[in-house]
């Protein structure tokens, strides 16, 4: 076997895995925190990407102002939705509040298609193109800064779900909302908050994915599949549980496409759901409800 | 004695006359519009070039009404969406023959609807068939069905002959979508460049819903072979995959299938495109006459570039019109109009079109290269 081939390919997995890392993040505290599954996930993902590209077009912002820009105006547009839909609905069925992400996830993808139109676009970026070589094993610079923003991010994310005392009263929302809320917690904050990190946390990966590949109005649906699966191996509302689980996926598709077939790159990700369901109906890491 | 409800009654007759009485009045004064449907992707994911074929057409359409229509009657341009679906195609041409009464029909962009819509219109009206390369579209097709594009052998024979004499890589490696087409350009090009002694040193298959091509193409880059042909239809892969491959650090030749480069594809892919060879029917200095004042009014009316999409929504609707002109002025003479186009060559945009007995068009194949992000022809 050629090392030299081998490396390329766990590296490029890497990258891949640590964006879906980026994506399942959001939609794992989302559910975690307040118990939604949330379709529109990805289509946060899609306007981060969006947002970007006008404010370095429209605005002539450069690559990482815009960037930020674009992860703050749909951390907003979150707090919206969060708001008009999700907040209304929390007491009542699943499926009720699962329908409802649906329909927001189709009405966001087919605004998009009608307000930025149909035609591919092209998210740009200075570190685009620019060659890294690092050993035998050759990547862009973008892609570098995708994993070192993802891994930048989730440390943040992480430190702050833990230490801070924001961060103790989603923890304490997760557990329990009704003893959260005895206890003076606002739920109504600790929800808008979620919300607004969640879609945040999707445009970035939107944004920083966004100068690798072309983006068009429905890369959403390619988003929130590739975080679902990561999310239900990882463990639904489990923080360490999708990062494992994103650069797993990650490898694995790059190893089997590499090294059996491109043809069953896709088929993959789905295989491991259902072992992981078979197998542990909870996900890798999880141990017991809550957010971790 | 007229009775309230009589008044009423007449009255009512009267009303529902008028509307009747005002267009045919109208139309002894200026003859009826040539009603022609273009039925094309104005939604989902082929919305874009749906969009190019039919400025195309109608910046063909307005130059010809401009100078008076076609044996004194306009030209009417009705737009239908086809979604890219066989199902909605043939619903498409159902409603345009059956409720909208048209005199042709424009369409088939995808081979998969031109397949399905081909059987709605076989013997019924004049069709004429643009961008799909399925074979079986002018095989299998009918009495009064054109089909524009050149086939994939057409384009396959022309282009290796371009790849060995001109750009001659010594080995080369393909990087195809997995589907009939791009399985057929493999087995084409296998053939074709393997006879004049091109070393094929392997390939790999992606998927259409891929967004992703680095797997593949770190594959492809440690065969290390002198170029890397791209077999890509859909912009946004072909876009994606241009960059992929100079991301990962290949440094040899890039080859473009052919029909396949548009100004979009450049203008996504930036530098990754520079001087990567294609074969296409378009280029914009090949001195049709028509050619300049269609560019002329391409432009002024639309901001996206001109393109071979745009160019056969032209052509289209220039070979209506010569077709009709040809024979009198009938547009519903379709066995003349029909047979008059076979016999003769039309002058188009794009060339002088020839066609055969089945409706296959031939039309010149230019090689073109992509120079400081404009694609031009390369002239021997």
């Amino acid at each position: 076997m050629d090392f030299t081939v081998f490396a390329q390919q766990i590296a490029n997995g890497l990258v891949n895995g640590m964006a879906y890392v980026l994506i399942a993040t959001g939609l794992t505290l989302v559910f975690g925190v307040l118990r939604i599954v949330n379709f529109a996930h990805g289509e946060f993902y899609m306007l981060g990407a969006y947002l970007t590209y006008f404010a370095g077009t429209l605005l002539g912002l450069d690559y990482i102002t815009a960037a930020v820009l674009g992860a703050v105006v749909v951390a907003a547009l979150g707090v919206v939705a969060n708001k008009l839909i999700f907040w209304p609905l929390r007491r009542d069925h699943e499926f009720t509040i699962l329908l409802s992400s649906l329909g927001l996830a189709l009405l966001i993808a087919n605004s998009g298609e009608l307000l930025f139109g149909a035609d591919p676009k092209y998210v740009e970026s200075p570190f685009a193109d620019e060659i890294l070589d690092i050993g035998t094993v050759t990547l862009t610079q973008q892609r570098v800064l995708v994993f070192a923003a993802a891994v930048a991010v989730l440390v943040a994310v992480y430190l702050f779900i833990r230490y801070s005392r924001f961060g103790k009263m989603m923890r304490a929302t997760a557990q329990n909302p009704d003893g959260a809320a005895l206890t003076g917690i606002n739920i109504g904050l600790v929800h808008s908050y979620t919300f607004a990190l969640a879609c945040g946390l999707a445009a970035l990966s939107g944004a920083l994915v966004g100068p690798t590949v072309m983006i068009f109005p429905t890369i959403g649906n390619w988003a929130v599949l590739k975080g679902f699966i990561v999310v239900i191996m990882g463990g639904l509302g489990s923080v360490t549980g999708a990062l494992f689980a994103g650069l797993l996926l990650g490898v694995i598709e790059s190893l089997g496409g590499g090294y059996i077939s491109l043809g069953f790159m896709e088929a993959i990700g789905y295989a491991m759901i259902i072992a992981v369901l078979l197998w542990r109906p909870n996900g890798l890491f999880s141990t017991a409800r809550g957010l971790r | 004695m007229l009775g309230r409800r009589d008044l009423i009654a007449a009255a009512a007759t009267l009303a529902l006359a008028i509307p009747f009485v005002g267009p045919s009045a109208g139309a002894l004064a200026q003859q009826p519009p040539i009603r022609i449907a273009l039925i094309g992707p104005m939604s989902g994911t082929g919305a874009f070039e749906g969009q190019l074929g039919l400025e195309g057409a109608q910046a063909a359409a307005a130059i010809i009404n401009a100078k008076g229509g076609v044996a004194g009657r306009k030209l009417e341009l009705l737009n239908y969406d086809d979604k890219g679906s066989p199902e909605d195609g043939v619903s498409a041409a159902k409603r345009a023959i059956e409720q909208d009464n048209v005199d042709f029909i424009i369409g088939g962009w995808f081979s998969a609807v031109a397949l399905s819509m081909k059987e709605v219109t076989r013997d019924k009206i004049i069709t004429v068939m643009t961008s799909s390369q399925h074979p079986k579209v002018t095989e299998e097709g009918h009495k009064y069905l054109f089909r524009l594009n050149a086939t994939s052998a057409m384009m396959s024979n022309f282009y290796s002959k371009a790849i060995c004499g001109q750009i001659k890589p010594k080995s080369i490696a393909f990087m195809n979508v997995n589907d009939d087409w791009g399985r057929l350009e493999l087995d084409n090009y296998t053939k074709l460049l393997g006879e004049c002694g091109i070393e094929i040193k392997g390939h790999e298959f992606y998927n259409r819903t891929d967004t992703d091509f680095t797997t593949a193409l770190t594959k492809l880059k440690a065969l290390n072979p002198d170029a890397i042909y791209v077999a890509a239809i859909n912009t946004s892969q072909g876009a994606t995959i241009y960059r992929q491959v100079r991301q990962t650090g290949f440094r040899g030749k890039v080859i473009a299938s052919a029909g396949n480069m548009n100004p979009k594809l450049v203008e996504l892919s930036g530098n990754s495109l520079e001087s990567v060879y294609s074969a296409s029917p378009f280029v914009e200095d090949n001195g049709q006459p028509s050619m300049k004042p269609w560019l002329a009014e391409y432009r002024k009316s639309y901001k996206n570039e001109p393109s071979f999409i745009a160019a056969l929504g032209a052509q289209g609707v220039e070979l209506i019109a010569a077709g009709v002109a040809g024979t009198g002025g009938d547009p519903r003479a379709y066995d003349k109009i029909a047979a008059y186009l076979k016999a003769n060559e039309t002058p188009t945009v794009l060339g002088n079109v020839r066609f055969s007995d089945q409706g296959q068009a031939t039309q010149p194949i230019h090689l073109v290269q992509v120079k400081s992000k404009q694609i031009v022809a390369v002239r021997d």
